[in-house]
């Protein structure tokens, strides 16, 4: 197993090189012998990571040895096979799509150094599953954060892509900041960077670790308030990496969450209620920002950010149930969030990458002027619908199906015997069906907007279908959408957990029959068939400007939830006249007001760039002052030192 | 699957797919002599289905395969929801249908796809229907789940043939805190069917129309199709309400003498029901669209009050 597994991570590794020696033979060849090379080292490592996870065997191996100490070494343990075969999987088909994906757009050179980066990028986030030492750990997060940056900033001129890329970095570093610390915390108790269970921590550090490792990979999970990079990195990166950072970067902080909480350290009451508070917040204001959003790959990206929440909901669960010693509740919400976890890297990256093809099609990503495009990209529309409707939870798919798990551990809390909890659960779980029926919404309006009706400008009216290879990577993950939400009652028990979840089997095979009959039934019928014009009231000619806009889709929504958007209407006139009767101008506006973004980022970072300010001013001076400074810090240096030791 | 399942399903589909016209035609007739007028005939329904499946579809040439598929979508979805509400027998237990979640979002998968084909011949009428359907779906949501959480809570399962089993056992004396859920449910069923206070089925302006707006745009068979799929789905709803509070007559094993009392006790409940909605119909105006969400909040307050009652006994 080992073996292969690390000859699928030399494949990547060699992949990363390839386009790059391959520099003489013309760029198209190298990067599709690298893609080539990538996706075979990608079957490798599924394939080992997937027998590993379904044999329960577990593999150790170690690496290489900086000193006794810092190691890198790979572990599988279930949960550790459990994303790596996610991650290949989800990989496989976004490098399958990027095919044809990446030729389009950009300078040579640069598909060349994206075809290099995206190996690096996917073989990072392996081996940081796979890591079983903190350093490992913490070194390929870091080549993690970087190259998705590096590739993020594909379209590096834009101002738009700038924003993004500072956002980003800035963000991804706070986060791995609060992971230096909780790793330091954890040694300085446990004295080795092994990655493994312990309670050698006492109480207050044990805590302190937890919101270390909370906020660490909360920022890079993009939980709500950490989450302002997400939608801007997102919407920029090219469709393909967009995919990736979605589909399964996110689920890499899931997996550090998972390991280092509940793992490493043994969770403890409250952070239960911290991760149910933060991840409801995160999901109902995820899809409530997502309503809102008119930008196809930041709705999208918003979208991530309450699915992130549904699983942190699911892993809150699990701690509060597990507290209470409640075995079958505990275990459908941690079982529900994993599952979560891999259904939401399937559909996510499949929008994405639909989304992108949409993109590549019109040229815009701003769905309202989209529209009409099922006619022009039937198969993209299908895959698209299938997306939609397994993020909308819809039944037999599975984000239904994972969901279903969430609802059920909620309504089974009855068994609690503590009326303050339930009433917290309670509240929960109306949170919970509040941003499940909106997301529904917002995805028939993001469906209906960008493919239904009339184009609504004329790049939308010269859309072509995408080709086959950007049809093939979406269509696989489609399919799995299906097949893990019809037989998901068969995939849990397989694994061995006996949960009460309905069987979607027959319901399946039931709603199938209907469809048949009825559809039978009116070709035995003949209904005769004409194709009319849209029946509206007399009108001469439909035009899409009739139509209702995305905007004008969720106005209702959004007046009904203006106490979270903040909507301000305003109606400014200036008259020429004294009475006011006679206009001179007008303005009229509607502002919503980015409340994450004005009210706790900008000030943060005004208050270091005043820090930074005067900091320099005190660079600005002679050498006495220097002097002072270099004497001021050794004698300081000696004091501590002599401290410490 | 065992035959007694097989037996079920075949029934208890086939009569709620008979019945439901009836109901449909039940509640006009009750309004109109509320009005003080005489009203169609019972059968008007049937006549009127029957009409439209010899018509012609006519699509709109915007239209897509989302307009041709979803009369099936919605009939098949709303067809197997009805197995999930037992009317002519309770099944046995581990037939896997009957979790009221997985019920509750096949009804969010009929009303997803009938959006969809709102918005999918790009007329103002099917957009507004579908914005503002939506936007009631997602504040009637929230408390539909609560009243499930209640009637958890109450009868400590989640699986709706054994919630009729334990009040049919039981009495309903032993919950008086259903009759608090079913009131809160009883707002639900409005809500669902499209009714007065919150949408009003009969109103010639499509202006005014949420549930007609959408179906605007299908003819004929389709239409015929999409009006049954409404029918099935207030007569679903109605035997939640009607099974949950007063069970009486429901046979628990597959005798003919059972089923037939359990149907015939069913069509008197239902059809008393059905008067019962026609009156709180007629005797209400239409709630202003922005003041709907109060009017689910007494639904929501309700069904909160209810558990925690049940918390604090």
């Amino acid at each position: 197993m080992e073996t292969l597994f690390l000859s699928g991570c030399s494949l990547l590794l060699l992949a990363c090189v390839l386009p790059f020696i391959a520099r003489i033979t013309p760029g198209k060849t190298a990067r599709r012998i690298a893609l080539f090379v990538l996706l075979s080292g990608l079957a490798c490592i599924t394939t080992a990571s997937l027998i590993c996870f379904l044999s329960g065997a577990e593999c150790i191996r170690l690496l290489y040895s900086l000193t006794p100490e810092l190691v890198f070494d790979i572990h599988f343990d279930s949960l550790s096979s459990f994303f790596i075969s996610l991650i290949g999987f989800v990989s496989f088909c976004t490098a399958l799509y990027s095919f044809n994906y990446i030729e389009h757009g950009g300078t040579e050179k640069r598909r060349l150094v994206l075809t290099a980066l995206l190996p690096l990028f996917i073989l990072s986030m392996i081996m940081v599953v796979a890591a079983d030492n903190m350093f490992g750990f913490l070194f390929f997060w870091e080549i993690m954060s970087i190259s998705s940056f590096l590739l993020m900033m594909y379209d590096r001129e834009k101002a738009e892509t700038q924003k993004a890329g500072i956002f980003y970095f800035v963000m991804t570093q706070f986060g791995t900041l609060f992971l230096f610390i909780a790793f330091l915390l954890i040694y300085r108790y446990t004295n080795t960077f092994d990655i493994k269970a312990t309670d050698a921590l006492p109480q207050v550090v044990k805590s302190f670790a937890f919101i270390a490792i909370f906020i660490g990979f909360g920022t890079k999970a993009g939980i709500i308030p950490f989450h302002k990079w997400l939608p801007y990195a997102h919407s920029v990166a090219p469709s393909n990496v967009s995919a990736l950072m979605s589909g399964v970067m996110l689920k890499v902080a899931i997996y550090g969450l998972c390991r280092f909480a509940f793992d490493v350290l043994q969770p403890e009451l409250w952070w239960g209620f911290v991760l149910l508070a933060f991840g409801t917040v995160s999901a109902l204001l995820g899809v409530i920002y997502a309503l809102k959003e008119h930008d196809l790959k930041k709705l999208l990206a918003y979208h991530s950010i309450e699915n992130i929440g549904i699983i942190v909901v699911g892993l809150g669960l699990y701690v509060i149930f597990n507290y209470y010693g409640l075995e079958i509740p505990a275990n459908l919400s941690l079982v529900g969030a994993l599952f979560h976890t891999l259904n939401h890297a399937v559909f996510k990256s499949l929008l994405f990458m639909t989304a992108g093809s949409v993109v590549q099609a019109t040229g815009t990503r701003n769905i309202e002027k989209m529209g009409g495009l099922v006619k022009k990209m039937p198969v993209t529309a299908v895959l698209f619908l299938i997306g939609s409707c397994a993020i909308s939870a819809l039944p037999p798919l599975n984000g239904f199906a994972s969901e279903i798990m969430i609802f059920q551990a909620y309504l089974e809390s009855f068994e609690l015997n503590n009326p303050v909890v339930e009433i917290v659960m309670v509240i929960g779980l109306a949170a919970f069906a509040l941003m499940s029926a909106l997301a529904a919404a917002c995805f028939v309006k993001a469906f209906g907007v960008v493919f239904l009706a009339k184009p609504r400008s004329r790049e939308a009216g010269k859309a072509r279908e995408v080709s086959f290879g950007m049809l093939a990577g979406p269509a696989i993950l489609a399919l799995t959408c299906i097949v893990l939400g019809v037989f998901s009652f068969q995939i849990i028990s397989g694994i061995g957990f006996d949960l009460p979840v309905p069987n979607m089997l027959p319901v399946s095979i039931l709603l199938l029959l209907i469809i048949l009959i009825f559809a039978g039934l009116l070709k035995l019928f003949h209904a005769p068939v004409r194709i009319s014009e849209t029946w509206g009231c007399g009108i001469a000619k439909q035009t899409p400007a009739m139509e209702y806009t995305a905007t004008g889709f969720s106005e209702p929504i959004v007046t009904i939830f203006r106490l979270i958007f903040r909507t301000k209407k305003s109606n400014e006139k200036e008259y020429f006249d004294s009475a006011e009767s006679i206009t001179k101008r007008t303005e009229a506006k509607i502002t919503t007001f980015k409340f994450f973004e004005e009210r706790i980022y900008m000030p943060l970072a005004h208050l270091f760039m005043k820090i930074a300010a005067f900091i320099s001013q005190k660079h600005n001076k002679d050498l006495e002052t220097f002097m002072v400074y270099a004497f001021v810090t050794i004698v300081l240096l000696l004091v501590t030192a002599g401290f410490w030791l | 699957m065992n035959w007694n399942m097989i037996l079920y399903t075949v029934l208890n589909t086939t009569f709620v797919f008979l019945f439901a016209p009836l109901i449909v035609s039940l509640i006009k007739k009750v309004k109109a002599m509320c009005q003080g007028r005489r009203g169609t005939p019972l059968l008007q329904t049937y006549f009127q289905l029957f009409k439209l499946f010899k018509k012609e579809i006519v699509y709109s040439d915007n239209s897509s395969f989302i307009m041709r598929i979803s009369p099936y979508l919605n009939i098949a979805f709303l067809l197997v929801a009805s197995i999930f509400i037992p009317i002519v027998f309770i099944p046995a237990q581990e037939s896997g249908f009957g979790n009221i979640i997985l019920f509750l979002y096949l009804m969010v998968c009929a009303r997803f796809f009938m959006a969809l084909s709102g918005l999918d011949a790009g007329s103002t009428f099917g957009n507004m229907g579908s914005s503002r359907e939506m936007t009631i779906a997602s504040i009637i949501e929230p408390t539909t789940l609560m009243a499930c959480a209640a009637l958890a809570f109450i009868l400590k399962t989640t699986d709706i043939p054994e919630m009729f089993g334990t009040v049919l056992s039981g009495s309903i004396l032993q919950y008086p805190t259903l009759f608090l859920v079913a009131s809160s449910l009883f707002i639900i069923l409005i809500v669902e069917t499209a009714r007065v206070p919150v949408d009003n089925p009969e109103t010639h302006l499509e202006l005014t129309m949420v549930h007609e707006a959408m179906i605007l745009e299908q003819s004929g068979p389709k239409l015929a199709l999409m009006e049954l799929s409404y029918g099935i789905k207030q007569l679903i709803l109605m035997a939640f309400l009607i099974n949950i509070l007063f069970p009486w007559g429901m046979a628990t094993d597959t005798t003919l003498s059972g089923i037939l009392i359990s149907v015939a006790s069913f069509i008197i409940k239902a059809l008393l029901l059905a008067v019962a909605m026609g009156v709180f119909e007629s005797f209400f105006a239409k709630i202003r669209f922005f003041r709907l969400p109060d009017f689910f909040m007494i639904a929501f307050f309700l069904s909160f009050v209810t558990i925690v009652f049940e918390l604090l006994s």
